[in-house]
C-alpha cells in the first residue's frame, strides 16, 4: 500500500462527505415544519418568527444557508443548537463519545466470539456442534433489536428479576464495573444480529481454505493440528471477515439508534431521535454528516487491515 | 539377522517402501466404488518407481493411502503398507503425523495452490524442520536457505522472504521440493510434479530430481499420467488401469515389450512426432485470413491516466499479442506453440472476434480494422473450440439443443430438419445418435470435446480454431480427439488453427506451425521443417525440453 493510495482514499472520502452534505442540506431543508414556529410555539407572532428566522439565517435563500454551513463546517463552527443553547459541537460530541462505546463494546465482543465459532462451526462441519452454531446464530439475525431489546428486558431487567438495569448509563473512567453493567444488554442486542454475518462468513470461508491444497500439503508436511488451524487455516479466513464486519459498521449504526432508544443511552441516536422530533436542524445535519464519515473512515480502515492480512493484496 | 542364502534377498527384505495387496475402496451415494484393487508395489531404498495412469485410474489414491491422508468416505479392504518394514496402517493419526514430512514427504502438482498464499516461503519451509528436527527459527532459516541452495535457486536468502505470490512457477516448485527433501526422508512422493509447469520449467524441474535423487539416494514414488516423461527419471514403473495394476516391471522393458494390452494402448497413444497422422497439405496456397501487425494490450492505461500519471500509464498493463502478423490458408492445419503467457490464446480470440485488437485482420477479401466490425457472417465462417468442454457446454442444455443450436442460428438447415442434421453431426464426431438426448455431465471428458467440436463445425465453417482442446484429456483420448479434427477436416476441407503446448502432438498434425513467446510471433515454419538448423533459439529449447522416450522411436508401436 503507497502513501499515494492513502491520500486518494482519504481525498475520496471527502469528496464524499461533501456530497453528504449536500444531501443532508437538502433533506432537512424539505422537511415540513418550520423551524421558527417549532421553536417558538403555535401561538407565536408572525413577526416574533420573522426576527427569529432572520437571527437563524432562515430567510436567506439555501444556497447562502447552505454555504453557511459549510463553511462553518470547515471552521470547526457547526454552530448551536436550536433547542439545547450549546454549541453542537459539544452536544454532538459528548453523544458520539457514547454511542462510540457502546458500539465498540458491541463490536469487539461480536468479533471476538464470532470468529472463534466461525471457525468451530467449520471443523465440525456437519455435527450437531455446527448445527447447533448456524441455528443459534441464525436465531439472532431472525429477531429484530426491537424484539430482542424486549425479550431481553422482560426477562433479565424486569423488577421482579432484576438483574441488569433497564436502562441507563455509566460511564467507564474510574467505574468500569458499572459500565459493563449497563453497558450488556443494549451491546448484546446489537451484537446478536451481527453474530450469524460474521460467523458464517468466517465458517464458509474457513470451511474453503480447510479443503485448500496447501492445507493438505501443511498437514502432509507433519505439521501439528494447531498449527495448521492456528497459522495456516484461520489467517486466511478472515480476510472476508473484515470486509463483512465493516459492511456491518453500517447496519451497527443503524441499529444503535433503535437500541439507545430503548436502553436509555445517551448517544447519537437518541440525540438524532431529539433533534428530529424538536427540528434542531444543526444537530441533525451535524449528526448525519458524523455517521457517514464514521462509515467511509471504517471501510478505508478494513482494506488495511484487509492488506494486512494477506499479502497478495496490493493498492497502488 | 541370520545371514542369508541369497544376498539379494538380504537387500530386499526391507524395501523403503512395500505394498502388499493393498486394495481401497470409497462409500458414495451410488455404493461402494473400488479405487485400488489389490495392489502390490515395491521401492527398493534408493530406487525410483513410476507409477503411471489415467485421470481415474487410482494413481492419487494410491499416494493417500501410502501418507495415510485419506478421505472420511475411504474403506480400506486390507493389506499392507510398510514403510521399512513397518506396518503404517496400524499407525494413529499421531505417530503418522510424526511420520510425515520426516520420513516420508510429498511434492505436489500445483505448487501455486500448494503453498499457503499468506506465509513467506522461509517459514514453509523451515516450519518442518522446526517441527520434526526441533530446531529454533533461526537454525530454521539457515537450514531452509542451505535447502533452497540445493534446489538451485540463485538468491536463496532473498527467496526466503518472498510470498508464493512473489515466485515464478519453477521457483515455488523448487521451494517445495526444498521442502520435502528438508528433512532427508526416505520415501519422497511425487504426484505429477511438472503437469502443472510450463514445458522449458518442466524440464529444469525433471533435471533437478535426478540430480537430488542421485545426491540424497532418495527412494521415490514417481506419480504420473506421461508416458514418456515417466520413462526418462524411473527405474521401474507399475502401470494403473482402474484400480489393478496392469503390469510393472524395469521401465525400458515394459516400453520395449509391454505385456498388457492396455500398456500397449498407453504406448501407442503417446504422441511420436515421427509418426504423421494429418492430412496432405492444401495443394494450392491460398490465404483464408490474414494478420497484418496485430496488437492486443491488456489493462491499457486509459486517456485520464495518460494525462494525469504519464509515467505510470507506460507502464501499465502488458501486451497479450505485440506485432502479430501470419496467415492461415484455406484447408490447411496451422499449429500455434508456446507457454503459457506467450499469447496464443490471445491470438486466438483475435480470430474468434472476442478481443479488442490493434491492427488488421482480413478475411476472405474483407478487412477489418478492430473487433467492433467483426460481422455475423465472419462469426459462422469462424467457429472456436474451448480447452474445457465442462466450461463450454451449457450444463442445463441437452446435447442436442447445443449442436442444434448454431443450425438454427445460421439457418444452416430448415427448423424441421435441424434433429436430422444433430444426429449427422454426433456421427461425425463418433457418438450415437441418441446422444441428443443427454446431458453434458452424463458423458465423459473426451465425448464432451467431441460435442463441442460437432457445434464448432455444425456452422460449416471456414476455419475452426482449437485452443488447446486436447490438454484437459487423458492421452489416450488425447490421440483420438486429434485424429477425428484431421478426419473432419479431410471430409469437409475446413482450415484449422491448432493452439497447443504439446510440441509432439502438433508435429504430428500441423502443416505449418507458429512459435510465440512473450506476445510475439518468434518462429513460422513448414512442420517438417522443426528440426531444421535455422530455428529460432527459443525454439530449438522448446524442442528440447520435450520429453520422448528415447528409444521410442526404435519400437513400433502401431
Amino acid at each position: 500500500m503507497t502513501r499515494g493510495y492513502l491520500i486518494r482514499r482519504l481525498l475520496a472520502i471527502f469528496l464524499v462527505l461533501a456530497i453528504v452534505t449536500f444531501a443532508v442540506f437538502a433533506i432537512t431543508t424539505v422537511l415540513p415544519g418550520n423551524a421558527a414556529i417549532m421553536i417558538l410555539g403555535e401561538y407565536a407572532t408572525p413577526d416574533a418568527v420573522a426576527a427569529l428566522e432572520r437571527q437563524l439565517n432562515l430567510d436567506q435563500p439555501w444556497y447562502m444557508q447552505y454555504f453557511n454551513w459549510v463553511a462553518g463546517i470547515l471552521r470547526g463552527d457547526l454552530g448551536m443548537s436550536l433547542r439545547l443553547s450549546l454549541p453542537v459541537s459539544q452536544v454532538v460530541g459528548e453523544a458520539f463519545l457514547n454511542s462510540a462505546l457502546l458500539g465498540a463494546t458491541a463490536l469487539v465482543a461480536v468479533t471476538v466470539i464470532a470468529i472463534p465459532l466461525g471457525a468451530l462451526a467449520a471443523l465440525k462441519r456437519g455435527t450437531a456442534v455446527d448445527l447447533a452454531i448456524g441455528l443459534f446464530s441464525y436465531l439472532g439475525t431472525a429477531l429484530p433489536e426491537f424484539v430482542t431489546a424486549t425479550l431481553l428486558l422482560v426477562f433479565l431487567a424486569a423488577p421482579n428479576s432484576g438483574i441488569f438495569p433497564a436502562g441507563g448509563f455509566v460511564a467507564p473512567w474510574g467505574n468500569i464495573g458499572g459500565f459493563a453493567y449497563h453497558v450488556a444488554l443494549p451491546a448484546f442486542t446489537l451484537g446478536l444480529i451481527l453474530l450469524a454475518h460474521i460467523s458464517r462468513q468466517v465458517r464458509s470461508e474457513m470451511a474453503e481454505v480447510l479443503s485448500s491444497d496447501y492445507i493438505r500439503a501443511a498437514r502432509l508436511k507433519g505439521l501439528t493440528e494447531r498449527r495448521v488451524i492456528r497459522r495456516h487455516a484461520l489467517p486466511n479466513s478472515l480476510a472476508p471477515a473484515v470486509a463483512v464486519i465493516s459492511l456491518d459498521i453500517g447496519y451497527l449504526l443503524g441499529g444503535i439508534i433503535v437500541v439507545e432508544e430503548i436502553f436509555a443511552w445517551p448517544g447519537l441516536g437518541r440525540l438524532l431521535m431529539y433533534a428530529l422530533e424538536n427540528r434542531d436542524l444543526p444537530v441533525i445535519q451535524a449528526v448525519t454528516l458524523l455517521l457517514a464519515g464514521v462509515y467511509a473512515l471504517s471501510n478505508l480502515i478494513s482494506d488495511i487491515v484487509i492488506a494486512m492480512l494477506d499479502p497478495r493484496v496490493r493498492y497502488a | 539377522m541370520t545371514p542369508s542364502l541369497n544376498p539379494a534377498v538380504t537387500e530386499t527384505t526391507k524395501p523403503a517402501l512395500a505394498i502388499r495387496n493393498y486394495s481401497l475402496s470409497y462409500r458414495t451415494a451410488n455404493g461402494i466404488v473400488a479405487a485400488l484393487k489389490n495392489i502390490d508395489l515395491t521401492i527398493g531404498k534408493g530406487q525410483t518407481v513410476g507409477l503411471v495412469g489415467e485421470s481415474g485410474s487410482g494413481k492419487s489414491s494410491m499416494a493417500w493411502s501410502i501418507m495415510r491422508y485419506l478421505p472420511p468416505n475411504a474403506v480400506e479392504d486390507g493389506g499392507a503398507i510398510r514403510l521399512a518394514g513397518e506396518e503404517i496402517l496400524d499407525y494413529t493419526p499421531r505417530q503418522m503425523a510424526d511420520i510425515r514430512g520426516r520420513r516420508m514427504a510429498m511434492v505436489f502438482q500445483d505448487p501455486s495452490t500448494s503453498l499457503n498464499p499468506t506465509i513467506r516461503l522461509g517459514e514453509q519451509i523451515g516450519e518442518v524442520l522446526m517441527r520434526h528436527r526441533g530446531l529454533t527459527k533461526v537454525e530454521a532459516m539457515q537450514e531452509a536457505e542451505a535447502a533452497l541452495a540445493r534446489t538451485g535457486i540463485t538468491r536463496p536468502k532473498e527467496m526466503l522472504q518472498r510470498y508464493p505470490h512473489e515466485a515464478s512457477g519453477g521457483e515455488k516448485q523448487r521451494v517445495v521440493i526444498a521442502t520435502a527433501f528438508a528433512c532427508e526422508p526416505e520415501l519422497i512422493i511425487f504426484d505429477e510434479p511438472t503437469t502443472a509447469l510450463d514445458i522449458l520449467t518442466a524440464r529444469q524441474i525433471l533435471d533437478l530430481f535426478n540430480q537430488l535423487r542421485e545426491e540424497t539416494n532418495v527412494s521415490a514414488l514417481y506419480i504420473s499420467h506421461d508416458l514418456g516423461l515417466v520413462s526418462r527419471v524411473v527405474d521401474e514403473v507399475s502401470v494403473l488401469h482402474k484400480g489393478g495394476i496392469v503390469e510393472s516391471g524395469r521401465v525400458d522393458d515394459v516400453f520395449r515389450r509391454p505385456k498388457a494390452d492396455y500398456t500397449r494402448q498407453l504406448i501407442g497413444a503417446v504422441p511420436n512426432p515421427d509418426r504423421w497422422i494429418g492430412i496432405d497439405a492444401p495443394a494450392n496456397p491460398d490465404p483464408l485470413i490474414s494478420l497484418e501487425t496485430i496488437g492486443v494490450h491488456y489493462n491499457a492505461p486509459t486517456m485520464l491516466q495518460k494525462i494525469f500519471q504519464p509515467k505510470e500509464a507506460e507502464k501499465a498493463g502488458f501486451w497479450g499479442a505485440k506485432n502479430v502478423s501470419m496467415e492461415v490458408r484455406k484447408g490447411e492445419l496451422l499449429g500455434v506453440v508456446g507457454e503459457s503467457g506467450s499469447g496464443k490464446s490471445t491470438i486466438a480470440k483475435v480470430l474468434a472476434g472476442l478481443q479488442d485488437f490493434d491492427g488488421k485482420l482480413q478475411f476472405d477479401g474483407k478487412t477489418f480494422g478492430s473487433r467492433k466490425d467483426i460481422d455475423r457472417a465472419y462469426r459462422r465462417r469462424v467457429q472456436l473450440v474451448f480447452q474445457h468442454p465442462d466450461a463450454s457446454l451449457n450444463p442445463r442444455q441437452t446435447i442436442g439443443t447445443i449442436i442444434g443450436r448454431p443450425l438454427k442460428l445460421y439457418g444452416i438447415v430448415p427448423a424441421d430438419k435441424v434433429a436430422t442434421r444433430v444426429a449427422e453431426l454426433l456421427e461425425m464426431v463418433r457418438l450415437p445418435a441418441d446422444y441428443a438426448r443427454r446431458h453434458p455431465h452424463q458423458l465423459s471428458g473426451g465425448e464432451k470435446q467431441r460435442v463441442a467440436i460437432a457445434r464448432a463445425f455444425a456452422a460449416e465453417p471456414d476455419l475452426v480454431i482449437c485452443d488447446e482442446v486436447t490438454a484437459a484429456l487423458d492421452v489416450s483420448v488425447q490421440a483420438a480427439v486429434a485424429e477425428l479434427l484431421v478426419k473432419l477436416q479431410k471430409e469437409t476441407g475446413t482450415a484449422c488453427v491448432f493452439i497447443t503446448h504439446d510440441l509432439n502432438l502438433i508435429r504430428q498434425l500441423a502443416h505449418r506451425i507458429a512459435v510465440m513467446h512473450h506476445g510475439a510471433l518468434v518462429d513460422f515454419f513448414d512442420g517438417p521443417d522443426a528440426r531444421a538448423d535455422d530455428r529460432d533459439p527459443y525454439t530449438k529449447a522448446l524442442l528440447d525440453a520435450v520429453p520422448v522416450h528415447a528409444d521410442m522411436e526404435a519400437f513400433d508401436v502401431a
